[in-house]
């Protein structure tokens, strides 16, 4: 369906949320996203100054109609944090650039150049996380405890990020913290200085970075790649910036989520187990669903439109909230539930159309072929530690802030 | 008129008729055609948009190309060498007037 053929239906103005919406999704935005879609599919959110879409059919009509939705959102902070990228174009001057990622994060190369990084920074950090654990004793057994979070899966998917790109000139912390000041750039809407100038830092390291690297690259990685294929510079530092800032986040969050709902789902943990590498992909599928690490991306109208059956003005900015679509009982039944056994559907976790996420064969491998499956039959009675609490946090977006764990050790 | 013919694996089936070339995935899409999902829009990218081309067609369809072969090999239901294709990449109303496809019974 496209938005034409909705025009027919009766047009009303989208209902308006109250201010007080926004302050409290970021402790748990689900109950809130429920509450909203059950009004409507889009509502008016005066406090970020955008249109949120929620509904599942509504976001699957913007992400296959660029022409009414572009990606090239005017002011966009995120062109102001990293650049111009593909990320905020439309097609023919998206595809373009796209095309010159080349089979980089494609699956031959999965299979012929990364899983084999993959498997050795697994274990690098693993041995790190093993080294820091702290020992103690639970319910009369020895066991070691870290967290999963900050232990594991962020060095593990900033490494493989920082090789997938071809920085030999930087460290994992270097991704962390430009990922970290780039992403709080792109969501200033406080205008806060502070921010906007730890951002500029981030963003002039990275530059700089390139201009290094640039005249040694492995011939496998993403720059090479992009200036290879002929890529402008400027192009190349706002798509390795965007890249920065969506290859590392993600897969980190979906690797604790996907390790924190197993673990409190003993049943379904013993059925991944039971099923092997296919069921490892369907618990990492299912968390992206569950907890979409991207919960909100940003659109314009080009024109004045109409989305089932709700009025949008030209030029209207939309918060696409694939967070909330993932849990559109309309799509989905059960949806609040992770459940690896749902009837398998398409989710818009990793967006979808011509923006349809290029990492996604990525972080399938790097999360659910080589990281989560050797983890669990690494650490015998790996197990939520009963002592601490997991925290999740963020909406726009989302994931574990910690995943403590323990282990026995031996 | 250029049309496409798909076959659910239930037995139902749905002809479309195309008043301009188009892809087979884009096709589905916007006639709602169930079980061809086409994630990436068109990318040879997602391997969401798995079709059986049937025997009759299977000679005057352009040849797989390397995009297209890497994403079939990641398919969700069993790829078949001989009859599976990317419907994203299979256009009809250009050099081929009509095809008929069978869907597969998952795309993830
Ligand atoms: C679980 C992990 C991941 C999730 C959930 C995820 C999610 C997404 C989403 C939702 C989009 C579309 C955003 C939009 O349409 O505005 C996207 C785009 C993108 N992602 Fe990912 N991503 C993940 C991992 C990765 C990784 C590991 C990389 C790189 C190594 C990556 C690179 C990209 C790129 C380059 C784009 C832009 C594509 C384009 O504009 O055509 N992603 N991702
Ligand atoms: S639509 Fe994604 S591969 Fe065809």
């Amino acid at each position: 369906m496209n938005a034409e053929t909705l025009e027919a239906e009766p047009t009303v103005e989208a209902p308006v949320a109250d201010d007080g919406v926004i302050s409290d999704l970021y402790n748990d935005p689900f109950p809130i996203y429920r509450r909203l879609r059950e009004t409507a599919p889009v509502h008016w959110v005066p406090a970020i100054g955008r249109y949120l879409v929620v509904g599942f059919s509504a976001i699957h009509t913007i992400d296959h109609d660029p022409e009414t939705f572009t990606a090239n959102e005017e002011g966009s902070l995120m062109i102001r944090a990293m650049g111009h990228s593909m990320l905020r174009k439309d097609d023919p001057e998206h595809a373009e650039e796209r095309k010159a990622l080349g089979s980089v994060l494609k699956p031959k190369a999965i299979k012929t150049v990364w899983n084999e990084v993959f498997q050795c920074n697994y274990e690098r950090y693993l041995k790190d996380f093993i080294a820091e654990a702290e020992p103690d004793t639970v319910d009369g057994q020895k066991v070691l405890r870290a967290d999963f979070h900050t232990g594991f899966a962020e060095p593990y998917a900033a490494e493989n990020l920082r090789e997938i790109i071809g920085f030999k000139n930087a460290t994992w912390q270097d991704i962390r913290r430009w990922s970290q000041d780039m992403i709080n750039a792109t969501g200033n809407y406080a205008d806060d200085p502070e921010i906007w100038d730890l951002g500029k830092k981030a963003f002039d390291e990275v530059d700089d970075a390139i201009d290094e690297v640039i005249p040694s690259l492995d011939e496998n990685t993403l720059l090479a790649h992009m200036i290879s294929a002929g890529m402008p510079i400027h192009s190349v530092r706002a798509n390795i910036k965007m890249t920065i800032g969506g290859g590392f986040n993600e897969p980190r969050d979906a690797m604790g989520t996907t390790l924190w709902a197993l673990l409190e789902r003993p049943d379904q943990l013993a059925q991944v187990r039971q099923t092997g590498a296919k069921g490892w992909e369907r618990a990492f599928d299912e968390s992206v669903r569950w907890v979409a690490p991207i919960g909100m991306y940003s659109r314009q109208t080009t024109k004045e439109t109409v989305l089932e059956g709700i009025r949008l003005p030209a030029g209207a900015k939309l918060g696409v909230n694939v967070g909330a679509a993932n849990r559109d009982p309309a799509q989905f039944e059960n949806p609040e539930e992770f459940d690896i056994n749902r009837e398998q559907k398409p989710h818009l976790g990793f967006g979808a159309g011509t923006h349809y996420c290029a990492g996604a064969w990525v972080a399938r491998a790097q999360v659910a072929r080589v990281g989560l499956p050797q983890i669990d039959a690494q650490l015998p009675g790996l197990a939520r530690d009963p002592e601490r609490e997991p925290r999740a946090g963020g909406w726009v977006f989302r994931g574990m802030l910690s995943v403590p764990v323990t282990w026995q050790c031996n | 008129m250029p049309r496409i013919t798909y076959h659910q694996p239930q037995g139902s089936q749905q002809t479309i008729e195309l008043d301009e070339p188009a892809p087979l995935m884009q096709t589905a899409l916007r006639n709602g055609v169930p079980g061809i999902v086409g994630e990436c829009g068109g990318q040879a990218m997602c391997a969401t948009c798995h079709v059986y081309v049937r025997e009759d067609y299977l000679d005057q369809l352009p040849e797989k190309s390397e995009d297209e072969e890497e994403m079939l090999e990641e398919v969700a239901s069993p790829f078949d060498e001989r009859r599976s294709r990317l419907g994203c990449q299979i256009t009809i109303g250009e050099d081929l007037e009509e095809i008929e496809v069978d869907v597969p019974e998952s795309q993830v």
